[in-house]
């Protein structure tokens, strides 16, 4: 027997679809921003700044798909709130997929200039970021609102790494100003990657918001005169 | 313009001396689902029954310009009324079975046809019940009268009905304003799955009717086809400013 809504729930789950796509091409966007940096290969650099069109493309597709439900389908209670959630999570997506592109801009403009230190943290960094994202799509397929707030909380383990890399790249500067240009550039980079776990922390928070319907911002942090990551917004 | 299971170029028509359509000219897509809406007395119901010269019953009415069905005038001389109304079968806005079984009720359009002898009787209820969703429920009981059964079941039948005499168009009149939610979007659904059989045309006062089911909308004011495009276009960012005032609510 055909359910009453049948048609809906095929395009809700299409949309769901769209919605992994899409969370799938930023995840290989900022695996790969890392990675050419790390190999200093500006090829693949360049085909990455490329690819966030298609990652901007795809969000837009993905926003017309939720415009065009609300206007033939009357979503209402879980199904609005999906589809709210939804054109929230693609802006975030599509901002994820920029820092991937901002890093392989860092990627460029560095050139040939050798790193001013090994890349332990920062590939840890992304290692979590990417962790935090896969896991951001997987609670938003279960609609896990647990699960959600579990893998935001890890926004903290990023928080940390980005300061020590902050503080190891003042040392370094500190101790040899001529690396200054070439460590400003890796803090860029941390920068991205810190944003990018901030983006799969909001992520978070639209998943639990479509599950319970609560809007709440997960990770508030007081003011305390010490917040770089706040800072650099 | 000229690709369409039905196409129709340059109507008027008129009750008496009263035109209600105007200049109507479109091509109406085969396989799919095309809801016109429009404030009452627009002209939608009856350029919905020009399509099955449904007007004919009513006296002093006449029709001007073409309508063209797989390429051939239904308004020429010498049209099989009977087979044009097979052809292009219609569903009412209220569920009318008639008082007998569930079984002789499909099985009514087919006998008068005298397609009984030629075809498995059984078999074409069987097909037309399960096209509208009603057979597994209904399978064990066909004599059941068709009076006992809901609302929804009942417009399901009806358009079980029309499905047994093997209809090309079906035109649906507000098929689901006399039904509750949940039975609309059972005959929602049922269009849905006979839209990759058959071509649809719905008139709805239900706007939101027409933007979950329809792939193609026309919007009628005042006898006139103000607007016609897909359903995706015309309610994100219809053209003209009357079919924008009118789907936002702010005139009609």
């Amino acid at each position: 027997m055909i359910g009453p809504r049948a048609t809906f729930d095929r395009e809700l789950h299409k949309l769901q679809d769209e919605v992994l796509v899409l969370g799938s091409m930023v995840q290989k966007a900022v695996i790969r921003s890392v990675e050419a940096l790390k190999q200093r290969d500006q090829e693949a650099a360049r085909e990455i700044i490329q690819g966030d069109q298609e990652i901007n493309a795809k969000r837009f597709e993905v926003e017309d798909a939720c415009l065009f439900l609300v206007a033939s389908q009357q979503p209402l209670a879980e199904d609005l709130r999906l589809i709210a959630a939804v054109l929230e999570i693609t802006t975030d997506l599509e901002r994820m997929g920029d820092h991937a592109a901002g890093i392989a801009e860092v990627s460029l403009m560095m050139g040939d200039e050798p790193l001013v230190k090994p890349l332990i943290d920062v590939p840890r960094m992304a290692q979590t970021g990417v962790e935090m994202l896969r896991g951001s799509m997987d609670a938003f397929v279960r609609r896990d609102a647990e699960m959600a707030l579990r893998i935001a909380n890890r926004d903290d383990e990023v928080d940390q790494l980005y300061n020590q890399v902050y503080n190891e790249l003042l040392t370094v500067m500190f101790s040899n100003p001529r690396t200054i240009s070439g460590a400003t550039f890796l803090l860029w980079v941390a920068h991205n990657l810190e944003r990018i776990a901030d983006r799969a922390t909001n992520i978070c928070e639209r998943v639990i918001f479509t599950v319970t319907g609560r809007m709440e911002e997960i990770n508030v942090r007081q003011p305390s005169g010490e917040s770089k990551t706040r800072a650099l917004g | 313009m000229d690709e369409g299971k039905i196409v129709v170029r340059h109507l008027n028509f008129f009750y008496g001396a009263y035109q209600a359509l105007f200049d109507i000219s479109l091509a109406l897509k085969e396989r799919q689902i095309t809801a016109f809406i429009g404030p009452s007395g627009c002209g939608k119901s009856t350029f919905l029954r020009v399509l099955n010269r449904m007007n004919d019953t009513i006296p002093d009415t006449h029709v001007e310009g073409e309508v063209l069905l797989d390429g051939e005038d239904i308004y020429a001389p010498g049209v099989d009324l009977i087979r044009l109304r097979q052809r292009v079968g219609m569903v009412f806005q209220r569920p009318n079975p008639f008082p007998q079984s569930v079984y002789d009720n499909v099985a009514f359009g087919p006998r008068v046809m005298g397609l009984d002898r030629r075809v498995d009787m059984d078999e074409l209820v069987e097909r037309s019940l399960r096209e509208v969703a009603l057979w597994e429920e209904l399978k064990d009981d066909l004599r059941r009268s068709a009076l006992t059964l809901t609302g929804g079941e009942q417009q399901r039948l009806c358009i079980a009905r029309v499905l047994a005499v093997r209809p090309e168009v079906i035109l649906m009149d507000e098929p689901c304003s006399a039904l509750d939610p949940v039975a609309t979007m059972r005959v929602e659904e049922v269009m849905r799955q006979l839209a990759k059989e058959y071509t649809i045309l719905i008139v709805t006062h239900n706007m939101q009717q027409a933007a979950r089911v329809s792939d193609w909308t026309g919007f009628f004011w005042l006898g006139e086809l103000v607007e016609y495009g897909t359903t995706r276009e015309l309610f994100t960012n219809p053209q003209r400013k009357l079919t924008e005032d009118y789907i936002t609510g702010r005139s009609g």
